[in-house]
């Protein structure tokens, strides 16, 4: 036996030595590892010109229809790969940004974020700046109301690609009076209520019903919304945090009341007439996901074509018919007003000025990368019990 | 006592059945819903019953890209995750050399971790190295590596079984070790091979979490499950689901019906199997 | 006849799969602990501070989910092991000609994948179930309500990581000589006799290794609890998931990974010296 126990304790101290010798070596060389680290070099503009390639898009899921992607193949001619990889702005920043911040946009010409994640990435270097020259049909037919948004001003970097609204989501036949946020903390609803995991979506809502505005939040008014949401999780009232699975604890029953997201309420409206999108009293919040085109993508010019494709208000009315996001192309209601005039008679598409009147646009909590992590990692805390 | 005996053989038979159906209640339910016809965009309640998703379960094209990518993913993490297992299970089992208790601890290890661990420190690996593009090439490195252990184990139980006399025998007559192993060796283990890599294929197509972290822009099945999940999962998600499982089904019992046959020529004659292993393979 | 190229054999046969594991499991559990040791963030980069910090912070702000972890993966196991017993001895002894169908039905639902099976148990146990209707019947569904409870949680990772537990215990049993069992029986011991002192000892390294194949990974687990659990059913998972892919705070996601593989690796030391076998570690003996 004991020779054993030698053998072994040779073993153990060959390997400790050898793992101590590779520590001290790596631990040399890490700082410069790939990990982390942004390359804020000059912003370039993307160039236009003929295609010349195939077009890789990044989209979300489940928010383009079946048609779009081979009519517009057929007609220029530009093989396109469509995935449907972004799940959430934080995941897929995670995802793709050690590659961005070597200029390498992993093959992808187009990738769909949201206003803020858009403006984080332009901001770190990532995002190029689109020619309006080569986007005519896009400026020409981009709704006012999206023409000059708070995070880009001059749309110099960002196209829409649907916009939406978040607000309550109710099943008016088992909560018909939930109206506002705060009514989502009602005691009888004990359970069976929801909130979003997006932080953007869920804070700022509590802070309006409670009269702040959140587009002049303090980080200390954030954090507070936070502990009022912790103080409802912790007596049982929130039920659990979701992405947009709300709606079908909603279809089932087992959810009455949620925040949730404008585009939902119309598709969940076919499952159960029941379930709508109720616009709650002191606003809702109104963001957008845009396209952006990576610095490193490979064929700029083919996602120009792309953008100036979904713009045209016909090839757009097939999106939004199947999407049921507000559209931020002009001209897309008086189509759909021939073809299903449900659709384009419905607020939650088209939404009037007075609809949203209340509304503010989406907002990050404010302050500096230290204060921004502070007030996400309270959040985050709390969403994961 | 011969009465309670006979209860007590039954109850255990009993219960294992309920936990078998235990097993398949969940794919029933898949099943029953592939043939749902939902007014909307959730499947969760019944409203009709339809074959029409049956007709047309390739519609979707990011479901069938995704389901491709799926496959062939897990026809490569079987190939690569058996040949490399079965490489080492012989090693492991045959002889005896410095460093065997390292190598076990090192192939156990893996199977010991938590799959959150495993995909977070492959993820952070990937990145910091730079040298493999995340996505495919990630995606199969990761799936051979947590199937490796999974293979050594299966092939090793059948090794250890194994008649080492066949093998000398064919030395007797003159085989080299090479050769002992290509016509001796290989069919006869080649059923705990096979499912070895059955199950290597099994768990590829079903890996999600370690997928999740190391995917790039690939989207295999389940991510696409995990995606569509937020929308409203389309009804060809169980159709396609539904028909994974038949497939695998029909192509067990292929299997166990070869096997059977083989056996049966091998339990014949089984000094002829080391001389003639042709009869012994099974196809 | 041991020419040195002999010698050389196991070393060739076993270099391409352990450099695989070297390179791919090794390597990237090293710079997973290199990083959680360090600070910064994916923008501004990571440097290297010997931040043993990130540890201590680990483990006591998130003691709860820790603890909530290895408790559901511990009731979770022990029910993997009264339901996936039986189902194992069936298979080994009473299953006839259908061993191997039944065996295959073990693993079968896997091709159906996880997310799915996972999901699928949403609409079994969903509020208004006749499922939930009975067991809210038997008094076993204090919330009024089965899904966003602890219970459905932990009936998600029973049902998920039956398969590991089904699949070692049945190699134990088919090892089993049957003829020491008739022993047993011939000198008078009766089924439950011969199942307590000779069928349970000596599959006692299966029942091991089911126990450790189905308890690790649960207790990593974050699928079940995010589709089958609500508030306050998150496990370490969860929150290892959320650092990384959420917060992207990488150095405390990765001290939290290792403190949750630290755990693991000392609980299994002590559950195997408990034991008292080294089936893990697959010497020959096991073959008997």
């Amino acid at each position: 036996m004991s020779k054993r126990t030698l053998k072994r304790t040779r073993l153990l101290v060959l390997s400790v030595l050898a793992l101590a010798a590779c520590m001290a070596l790596v631990a040399c060389g890490s700082d410069s590892g790939g990990l982390g680290g942004s390359d804020n070099s000059d912003v370039t503009v993307a160039e236009g010109g003929n295609p010349n390639g195939p077009l890789k898009i990044a989209n979300w899921p489940l928010y383009i229809d079946n048609q779009t992607i081979k009519q517009f193949q057929q007609k220029t001619g530009i093989k396109t790969t469509y995935t449907e990889e972004v799940n959430d702005n934080n995941e897929f920043f995670g995802k793709v940004q050690p590659q961005l911040a070597q200029g390498d946009s992993g093959g992808r010409d187009i990738i769909v974020v949201t206003d803020w994640m858009a403006q984080k990435m332009y901001d770190l270097g990532y995002i190029q700046d689109i020619d309006h020259n080569e986007l005519t049909t896009v400026f020409d037919n981009l709704i006012p109301s999206l023409e000059s948004p708070s995070f880009d001003p001059d749309r110099s970097y960002s196209v829409p690609w649907q916009s939406g609204m978040t607000g309550l989501v109710v099943r008016t036949d088992l909560a018909p009076d939930v109206k506002s946020i705060n009514d989502l903390f009602d005691p009888k609803y004990k359970g069976k209520v929801t909130l979003l995991t997006e932080m953007r979506d869920t804070v700022p809502l509590v802070m309006a019903a409670d009269g702040i505005d959140p587009t002049e939040a303090t980080t200390q008014d954030w954090l507070d919304a936070i502990d009022k949401i912790k103080e409802n999780v912790d007596n049982g009232q929130i039920r659990r945090f979701t992405g947009n699975d709300y709606v079908q604890d909603m279809a089932k029953g087992d959810v009455v009341a949620a925040i949730g997201w404008s585009g939902d309420a119309v598709q969940a409206e076919a499952d159960n007439p029941n379930i709508k999108y109720v616009q709650p009293e002191q606003g809702c919040s109104l963001w957008s996901d845009n396209m952006l085109i990576p610095v490193g993508a490979p064929n700029p010019a083919a996602a120009y074509e792309f953008m100036n494709y979904v713009y045209e208000p016909k090839n757009q009315a097939q999106i939004t018919e199947y999407v049921n996001y507000v559209s931020p192309v002009k001209g897309v209601k008086e189509i759909l007003m021939k073809k299903d005039p449900s659709i384009a008679n419905n607020d939650l598409i088209f939404p009037s000025e007075e609809y949203t009147a209340n509304c503010f646009n989406q907002v990050s909590p404010p302050g500096d990368e230290a204060e921004q992590q502070e007030v996400e990692q309270a959040f985050q805390d709390v969403v994961t019990g | 006592m011969k009465a309670w005996r006979w209860i007590k053989e039954h109850m255990v038979l009993f219960i294992g059945l309920l936990a078998l159906a235990y097993m398949l209640i969940p794919i029933l339910v898949i099943a029953v819903f592939s043939f749902n016809d939902p007014t909307g965009r959730y499947n969760f309640e019944w409203v009709g019953f339809t074959t029409e998703y049956w007709t047309k379960p390739f519609a979707i094209t990011e479901l069938t890209d995704a389901l491709l990518v799926s496959i062939r993913l897990a026809f490569f993490t079987a190939i690569g995750a058996t040949i490399l297992g079965t490489l080492l299970a012989i090693g492991l089992v045959r002889y005896q050399f410095f460093g065997r208790r390292a190598a076990n601890l090192l192939i156990v290890i893996p199977m010991a971790t938590p799959e959150v661990v495993i995909g977070a420190s492959l993820l952070s690996f990937f990145l910091t190295l730079n040298v493999f593009q995340l996505g495919f090439q990630t995606l199969l490195i990761a799936h051979i590596m947590f199937s490796v252990s999974f293979v050594v184990i299966v092939v090793r139980s059948r090794l250890i079984g194994f008649d080492r006399r066949l093998e000398e025998a064919a030395a007797d007559l003159g085989a080299n070790a090479f050769t002992t192993f290509r016509k001796v060796t290989l069919p006869l283990i080649a059923p705990g091979v096979v499912s070895a890599a059955f199950l290597a294929f099994a768990l590829s197509i079903d890996d999600f979490v370690i997928s999740n972290f190391n995917s790039g822009s690939e989207v295999t099945f389940p991510l696409y499950i995990f995606g569509a999940n937020q929308r409203g999962i389309p009804v060809q998600v169980n159709v396609i689901a539904t028909m994974l499982f038949a497939v695998t089904v029909l192509a067990m019992l292929a299997v166990i019906i070869q096997q059977k046959r083989a056996e049966k020529a091998a339990a014949l004659r089984p000094e002829e199997a080391a001389n003639k292993p042709a009869i012994s393979i099974p196809v | 006849m041991t020419s040195i190229r002999q010698r050389l054999v196991p070393y060739g046969l076993l270099a391409p799969g352990l450099i695989w594991l070297a390179v791919f499991f090794v390597l990237p559990m090293y710079y997973m602990g290199e990083l959680s040791l360090k600070t910064g963030s994916l923008e501004a980069g990571y440097q290297m501070t010997w931040a043993f910090e990130n540890y201590t912070e680990a483990i006591s702000d998130y003691s709860t989910q820790f603890l909530r972890a290895f408790y559901y993966a511990g009731v979770a196991t022990f029910f993997c092991l009264l339901i996936g017993y039986p189902l194992a001895y069936a298979i080994a002894f009473k299953s006839g000609r259908w061993k191997n169908l039944m065996l295959f039905a073990v693993v079968a639902p896997f091709f159906t994948t996880y997310l799915i099976r996972t999901i699928a148990w949403k609409t079994i146990l969903d509020d208004s179930s006749p499922v939930v209707s009975v067991l809210k019947f038997l008094q076993l569904a204090p919330d009024g309500r089965v899904l966003a409870t602890s219970g459905a949680v932990i009936a998600g990772l029973t049902y998920n990581f039956l398969p590991f537990m089904v699949l070692p215990l049945f190699a134990a049993l088919e090892r089993l000589d049957r003829r020491l069992l008739e022993a047993g029986q011939d000198l008078y011991a009766s089924a439950v006799q011969t199942f307590w002192r000779v069928t349970l000892p000596l599959t006692m390294p299966g029942i091991v290794a089911g126990v450790l194949l189905t308890f690790i990974p649960a207790a990593g687990d974050y699928v079940n609890a995010t589709f089958l659990g609500g508030t306050n059913q998150s496990m370490i998972g969860n929150v290892i998931q959320s650092k990384y892919l959420v917060v992207r705070d990488y150095s405390e996601a990765a001290a939290l990974s290792f403190t949750l593989m630290a755990i693991i690796l000392v609980a299994l030391i002590v559950y195997i010296k408990f034991a008292g076998t080294q089936a893990l570690m697959g010497d020959e003996e096991e073959a008997k």
